[in-house]
């Protein structure tokens, strides 16, 4: 599959209709919620048990994992790639660089959920969710991400 | 109109290493206690909404960033 036949839509839908519980973070959340931002990959956070089940999921999309399942559950993250590049991280917590340690689990029962199309739905961190995954890796991109962030948090908190 | 040229690979190379860096804990605190202000909350406030209104749905904004990622990376290659 080339990056420009990439059917985005069907690739969530492929994903929503797998039942991994899948969150989208990164840039492309932010997209998703209205802020925008350049970005070439996907970033999802996997439940650690539902790798397999996400990964026959998009094989028939082309894209092909990394590491097999085992490697990517000692690893904590793999990617699935073609000319596409989805990062995956499969930790079942992950502390931010100033120390706060953030569980799958929690964000995902307060997860939104976003629609895209007709029948198709991707799943978001709540946006203090989507901040603290922004502070895993703290590069100087992420901290602008934040206060974009913390902008549209204002005005929804109004 | 002043032609701006590109710059060097060596220049991207070093910019993509600075924008990726991996700050301090030290860093991220002093970067987080700095507070919105006013006007940088609006201006980002009002470039969210634009995009909102021309792309009410997330589906809509999604295709429209791989596009404009596309037309970026062009202008990169060329």
């Amino acid at each position: 599959m080339k990056g420009s036949e990439f059917e985005e839509i069907e690739f969530f839908r492929t994903i929503q209709e797998s039942g991994a519980r899948a969150l989208l973070i990164g840039r492309r959340a932010l997209v998703a919620l209205g802020i925008p931002v350049l970005t070439a990959d996907y970033d999802f956070w996997l439940h650690i048990d539902d790798i397999t089940r996400f990964n026959e999921a998009v094989e028939p999309m082309e894209l092909f994992p990394t590491h097999t399942s085992e490697e990517a559950r000692s690893r904590g993250r793999y990617v699935l790639e073609n000319d596409e590049r989805v990062d995956v991280l499969v930790a079942r917590s992950v502390p931010t660089t100033d120390g706060v340690r953030v569980v799958f689990e929690e964000l995902w029962e307060r997860r939104r959920v976003l629609p895209l199309s007709p029948n198709v739905e991707v799943a978001v961190p709540t946006l203090d969710d989507l901040i603290l995954t922004k502070r895993f890796a703290s590069r100087p991109k992420d901290l602008e991400d934040i206060r974009l962030l913390e902008a549209l948090r204002s005005e929804e908190a109004t | 109109m002043k032609i701006v040229q590109p710059p060097s690979l060596k220049t991207r190379k070093r910019l993509i290493a600075v924008a990726e860096r991996r700050l301090t804990p030290h860093e991220v605190r002093e970067a987080l206690a700095i507070p919105l202000t006013n006007s940088e909350r609006e201006e980002s406030l009002s470039l969210i909404r634009w995009f909102r209104r021309r792309y009410p749905t997330a589906g809509e904004r999604l295709a429209y960033v791989r596009r404009a990622y596309r037309r970026w990376s062009a202008v990169q290659e060329a």
